[in-house]
């Protein structure tokens, strides 16, 4: 058993990422969360530093390289702007499963363009009528006249309104047992009856775009289809719990990491009782703690993700780094906003954003409880 | 190399355009200085190059040069560093200075490393302080690691000891009317022949800048980040303007194109001044800024930011914000000499 | 046309931790342990310089530097932002090197690579900041030189008008190639390290010569080529008593000129 070290080129990657975010993101970040601003022009940038395309192979015109990298991008990216960070994680997200289940035909058709940040992508799974629960999904895809009509509405979508390439889990009808049939279509935006809907106004994550699609009469070829009839399930499930869960997990990782560095550096400066913050003991145990939780977070992230590089099943592994993850930020945000005393609900400070961003990533890519079943009841079959 | 053979202290003058730059001035008293420290008995000796130049010899001896060598050809008008430093490295390796002094301007800096290669020699940069120690060797005291630290250099086994001081750091002697010295004409027709002519300075593009110049004004008025954006730069020269002073800048401001150019930023690779007083705004007080400034006579700040390092260096502090502040300062200064 | 270009490189401890150097008492020499090394911050602006051209003509962008072994990683950097190679002249006869035997190094170093057609410089280091070593390389080797390069222009293949900066405003100058050019920071904006760059860099040449590689003198290299010596150090205190000026926001200004009138400023 090794010790976990990244590569050379991990360590380069990250600085890169790094200083890209220091002065592309950094200094807009309050603002966008302010006005809830959604930052698309910095997709191409990101095309061009091999960020959105990062995990796609070099003949699609990606970087060629893993979700390691993948990680490590989306770490840096969150620490400042854990709202841009999930749009770029969707577009990963929408972009994977073409990755993964697309014929080489839609493949050369699409990732060129998404792995350039020229054209973003999304993935559109969740409805009113089930989100936790997949099988609830009532928008349906009828054939007619060797084409594919699709109707219904989705909610809670990020991405909603600026993915130029959505892929679509809708029901295509019930099997022998009477369980919802499933595929997924890559839509196009614009496309007739297809049209982003509400936009939603939410309490954390804001700089990225969630909402309604709806679809009236979506009609599409059948070389729309990703997959086969009836693998619209596994390509949500393994989608969502092998890159979803690693994207918001690495979100998670990366306002941890923020904490801890606006914890340390308010502790340094800030001088009380003519001493700096971080000479008392209660100050330096608040530190610890967030140490703790980044440390342990980060491993989990990239263990799991490292074993996706591997192509070793890695659901759980996933579903604990989200689960941790996320729930540590939040606990981190609040214990640095504590630290920080007064400074620390002032809006200029980040911390009241990590907090917020914390909390909304909860439920996105799967509640925490969805991720305590699908790890109890691993570890249960496991043994 | 026979170190007893160098003697004498000389200043490199600068001039343009017909005009003497300040700093050779500077450099001719601290020569003076030096000369006492050595006990030396050799003129303190200034050289000019350039083009009919011969009526600005007149000025350094006012400002204390005993020797002046004029270097005078049309060829020389404007500045190469090619010519002039071939002209230079013949002149020194004949006359054997021991100590050279160069303005570390743009063109006198870079004179002063060319000399270094051609004579053999080690040359200080932007030295801050200059003396004698006990050995007789030139001490330079010159900064480090953005001014943060200051280290003496010495030159001891090698002639002529150059050292480069930025304009402004020293302070010129008084101007003496009818200062007697002595005149050398230096004949460099020989030396510009074996110029190969692969450099030549074609045209000067000189901006000309309104309001006292950064290094003369009594008032200073400087603007940082915290400023907030490029809009509020008018009220940093409408504050200017009321108390008589000019606007200077960090380096931040020039970084985010605030400003066209750093005419006026105030730091270790800008410009450093002493005014009577200095008034910062939205300034954090980074090492490079406040090596540029500290030596003001009165420095006030004002930061939002009560931890400000700039406050570690002022005599007054508000701990505001920048654009309100000067709003009222402004407005209140209208109303009293409205009255 | 295609030019043989070469970039000369610095790693200085981060600028960014110069605010917290301090002295050690003991040995009175500065303490740089934990400062990370990066690439001298100007020297990106050359390297940027080098690509443009490189990219407009065609050629082949060199970089290197006198540094110990350990600048491979930033070398690296370089390789991955378009460098085509690398060099690292590393020698413990190297060490101690003042700015004249650190310009005879490197020119002895680009005499064994070369030859090349231009060479370009960032302008200054953060750390010694002398900005002697572009005109002491130039001199070195017997080209012409130019330092605070704001704009670079090619008049044909070998002869270029050149801008650089000067007291007020800037000289327009004509130089021949071979020549070096220190570039001003202003001249340009530095390419990002892009993810695709870091992966290229890896397959990149990068070669380490010593003092037994390339043809030198050895009494004109480190300690004994350098006819400065660094004698003592410190960090010299400019602090002040600072006198806080307290409240409400529009007593503030009044209270300020109360003090601008104390500091003999006229305000009638």
């Amino acid at each position: 058993m090794q010790f976990f070290q990244f590569t050379r080129e991990q360590e380069m990657l990250r600085k890169a990422v790094r200083e890209f975010a220091e002065a592309e993101i950094a200094p807009k970040a309050a603002e966008w969360d302010e006005k809830d601003y959604c930052p698309i022009e910095l997709f191409p940038k990101m095309g061009e530093m091999g960020i959105t395309g990062v995990f796609v192979p070099e003949e699609y015109g990606g970087a060629g390289l893993g979700h390691v990298e993948r990680a490590i991008c989306l770490e840096e990216i969150s620490k400042y702007s854990a709202g841009l960070g999930i749009a770029l994680m969707t577009h990963h997200l929408g972009l994977s499963s073409i990755l993964y289940f697309g014929t080489e035909e839609q493949k050369k058709k699409y990732l060129p363009e998404l792995a350039a940040g020229t054209k973003i992508a999304g993935l559109a799974v969740t409805e009113p009528g089930g989100g936790s629960d997949l099988m609830g999904i009532k928008s349906k895809a009828e054939e007619k006249d060797g084409k594919w009509v699709i109707n219904g509405r989705k909610c809670f979508i990020t991405n909603s309104h600026i993915a130029d390439y959505n892929v679509l889990v809708v029901s295509i009808g019930k099997d022998q047992k009477g369980h919802n049939l499933m595929a997924a279509f890559i839509i196009k935006k614009g496309t007739p009856g297809y049209t982003p809907g509400r936009k939603e106004n939410k309490f954390g994550l804001r700089g990225s775009v969630t909402g309604d699609i709806n679809c009236v009469n979506v009609t599409v070829g059948s070389e729309a289809m990703l997959g086969g009839s009836g693998d619209g399930i596994k390509i949500a499930m393994k989608s969502i719990g092998e890159v979803g869960r690693a994207g918001m997990a690495a979100i998670g990782v990366g306002i941890l990491r923020g904490c801890l560095e606006e914890a340390v550096k308010f502790a340094n400066e800030r001088i009380i009782y003519g001493k700096p913050l971080s000479k008392i003991q209660s100050i330096q145990f608040n530190i610890a703690e967030t140490r703790l939780e980044y440390e342990s977070a980060r491993l989990l992230l990239y263990h799991a993700a490292s074993m996706k590089d591997e192509n070793l099943p890695c659901t759980t592994e996933f579903g604990m780094a989200k689960w941790y993850a996320t729930e540590a930020a939040v606990n981190a945000s609040k214990r640095t906003m504590d630290l920080m005393g007064g400074y620390g609900v002032i809006n200029e400070y980040p911390v009241g954003r990590f907090l917020r961003d914390a909390q909304a990533a909860i439920p996105s890519g799967g509640t925490t409880d969805i991720q305590k079943i699908i790890i109890g009841r691993d570890t249960i079959n496991k043994n | 190399m026979n170190i007893d053979e160098w003697k004498g202290v000389w200043v490199l003058a600068e001039q343009r355009s017909g005009r003497i730059d300040s700093v050779s001035f500077e450099l001719i008293q601290k020569a003076k200085e030096l000369k006492m420290q050595l006990k030396s008995s050799e003129p303190v000796t200034a050289v000019i190059i350039g083009n009919g130049i011969e009526k600005l010899t007149e000025e350094l001896g006012e400002y204390g040069a005993e020797e002046v060598i004029v270097i005078d050809d049309p060829a020389l008008e404007m500045f190469n560093n090619e010519i002039y430093s071939l002209i230079l490295t013949d002149l020194i390796k004949k006359r054997k200075p021991e100590i050279l002094l160069i303005g570390a301007t743009i063109s006198g800096q870079d004179i002063a490393s060319m000399l270094g290669v051609r004579l053999g020699t080690g040359v200080a940069t932007h030295s801050v302080g200059l003396h004698i120690d006990e050995d007789n060797n030139l001490v330079s005291a010159v900064p480090a690691f953005g001014g943060k630290v200051i280290g003496d250099i010495i030159c001891p086994k090698h002639r002529p000891q150059i050292a480069t001081v930025k304009p402004g750091i020293l302070e010129k002697g008084q101007k003496m009317q009818g200062n007697k010295f002595k005149t050398i004409r230096y004949d460099p027709s020989d030396i510009i022949k074996k110029d190969k002519g692969c450099i030549k300075a074609l045209a000067v593009h000189k901006k000309e800048y309104k309001g006292i110049p950064l290094q003369e004004a009594k008032v200073v008025v400087a603007g940082g980040f915290g400023i907030g954006s490029k809009g509020n730069w008018n009220l940093l020269r409408k504050l200017a303007q009321l108390l008589g002073g000019t606007v200077g800048c960090s380096r931040p401001v020039v970084d985010e194109g605030w400003i066209p150019d750093d005419h006026c930023m105030i730091g270790t690779s800008g410009k450093t001044i002493r005014p009577k007083l200095y008034i910062g705004f939205g300034i954090s007080g980074s090492t490079h800024h406040v090596c540029g400034m500290k030596d003001s006579d009165v420095i006030i700040s004002i930061n939002k930011d009560e931890n400000a390092p700039i406050f570690n260096v002022s005599d007054v502090g508000v701990v505001g914000d920048a654009e309100i502040i000067l709003k009222d300062l402004i407005e209140k200064i209208e109303k009293l000499k409205s009255m | 046309m295609s030019y043989n270009i070469a970039v000369c490189i610095k790693p200085v401890p981060d600028p960014d931790f110069y605010d917290k150097i301090t002295i050690d008492p003991r040995t009175k020499r500065i303490t740089r342990s934990g400062i990370p090394a990066v690439i001298n911050p100007a020297d990106k602006n050359a390297v940027e310089a080098a690509l443009e051209i490189k990219e407009k003509y065609g050629g082949k962008v060199t970089v290197i530097t006198m540094a110990p072994p350990n600048a491979e990683e930033n070398m690296r950097e370089v390789l991955a932002m378009g460098a085509d190679a690398a060099y690292i002249l590393s020698d413990r006869e190297f060490g101690g090197a003042d700015t004249l035997a650190t310009s005879y190094t490197l020119a002895q170093g680009l005499k064994k690579i070369g030859p090349f057609d231009i060479i370009i410089t960032g302008t200054e280091s953060a750390d010694g900041a002398t900005t002697q070593v572009p005109a002491q390389l130039a001199q070195w080797l017997e080209i012409p030189h130019l330092w605070g390069v704001k704009k670079i222009e090619f008049i044909n293949e070998t002869e270029l008008k050149v801008r650089a900066k000067i007291e007020g405003g800037s000289i327009e100058y004509f130089i021949k190639l071979p020549a070096l050019l220190a570039v001003s920071r202003e001249i340009n904006r530095p390419r990002y390290t892009t993810i695709m760059g870091i992966k290229g860099a890896k397959k990149k040449p990068l070669t380490i010569y010593g003092v037994k590689d390339i043809d030198i003198d050895l009494n004109n290299i480190g300690l004994k080529g350098s006819p400065t010596q660094a004698g003592a150090v410190n960090v010299p205190s400019i602090d002040r008593k600072c006198k806080k000026l307290r409240g409400e926001p529009d007593e503030i200004a009044d209270l300020l000129i109360r003090e601008l009138t104390a500091a003999g400023i006229p305000l009638e």
